[in-house]
């Protein structure tokens, strides 16, 4: 592993398109501002291995029995909508993605 | 790893089809083809089992059965990632964990999207991933 020192405001650009910056510190807390495509996905660690974990607790046979919703008949008409989906833009919620498009960090 | 080199994408019969998870699940990156299996007994659940592996089997369910409201946004990535064309092509469902005769949670942060059309799939992180879940309770009796 790469291992870099960086002062508060300090940037490493990856690949020549994605740039960290040390936006603030704060105790043990780093505040990084992450710059990069909106092709590249961001996420904090954890949520992969919050999903790793539920997945290898989900894992299974067929044998097993399926339970029965107890509140069956309820609404289904809900598609999938991913964001924005016409115009190719897409909201970001994330204190990860809004960083991710240079928005200021107001944290 | 082709797994639909053998059979026609994607038909496998009335009740099941193959899909292709390049990126496998997270956690069992090794398995990228699974057989889909719905059974109307078992309704409105559906088995993803790693196809040639008996012994792997995620239980999954259309998310929108029990959230009616759930609206996960899928970035711009997975939507290029799954050549996706239009919402239509997209079918969505959860992984469901099984933990006890009346206790189930469904994993609403990762979500598999797959493309109906060309049968590719993918577990994806929404962008709006922090909003949800992956232990929400399902509201189930036992079988």
């Amino acid at each position: 592993m790469l291992i870099l020192s960086r002062k508060l405001n300090e940037s490493i650009v990856i690949d020549g398109r994605i740039t960290v910056k040390v936006m603030r510190i704060d105790g043990d807390v780093v505040k990084l501002g992450i710059a990069a495509p909106a092709d590249v996905p961001v996420h904090r660690q954890e949520v992969y291995d919050e999903i790793r974990r539920s997945n290898e607790a989900a894992v299974t046979q067929r044998t097993t029995s399926v339970p029965k919703l107890s509140n069956s008949g309820v609404a289904h008409e809900a598609r999938p909508r991913p964001a924005d989906w016409q115009d190719g833009q897409r909201n970001s919620d994330t204190e990860v993605n809004s960083q991710k498009h240079n928005r200021p960090n107001k944290g | 790893m082709n797994c639909t080199e053998k059979t026609e994408k994607g038909q496998l019969g009335g009740d099941q089809c193959l899909i292709q998870m390049p990126l496998g699940l997270l956690g069992f990156e090794q398995f990228k083809c699974y057989s889909l299996h719905s059974d109307p007994a078992e309704e409105p659940f559906l088995w993803l089992e790693v196809t040639g592996n008996s012994k792997l089997a995620f239980l999954a369910v259309s998310p929108f059965v029990v959230l009616p409201n759930y609206c996960p946004e899928v970035s711009d990535e997975d939507v290029k990632f799954l050549g996706l064309e239009s919402r239509d092509d997209a079918l969505i469902f959860n992984v469901v964990t099984v933990r006890g005769p009346q206790q189930a949670t469904i994993n609403l942060k990762g979500p598999i999207v797959l493309n109906r059309r060309t049968f590719l799939a993918k577990q994806v992180i929404p962008v709006n991933a922090s909003e949800f879940s992956v232990a929400h309770p399902l509201s189930v009796k036992a079988n």
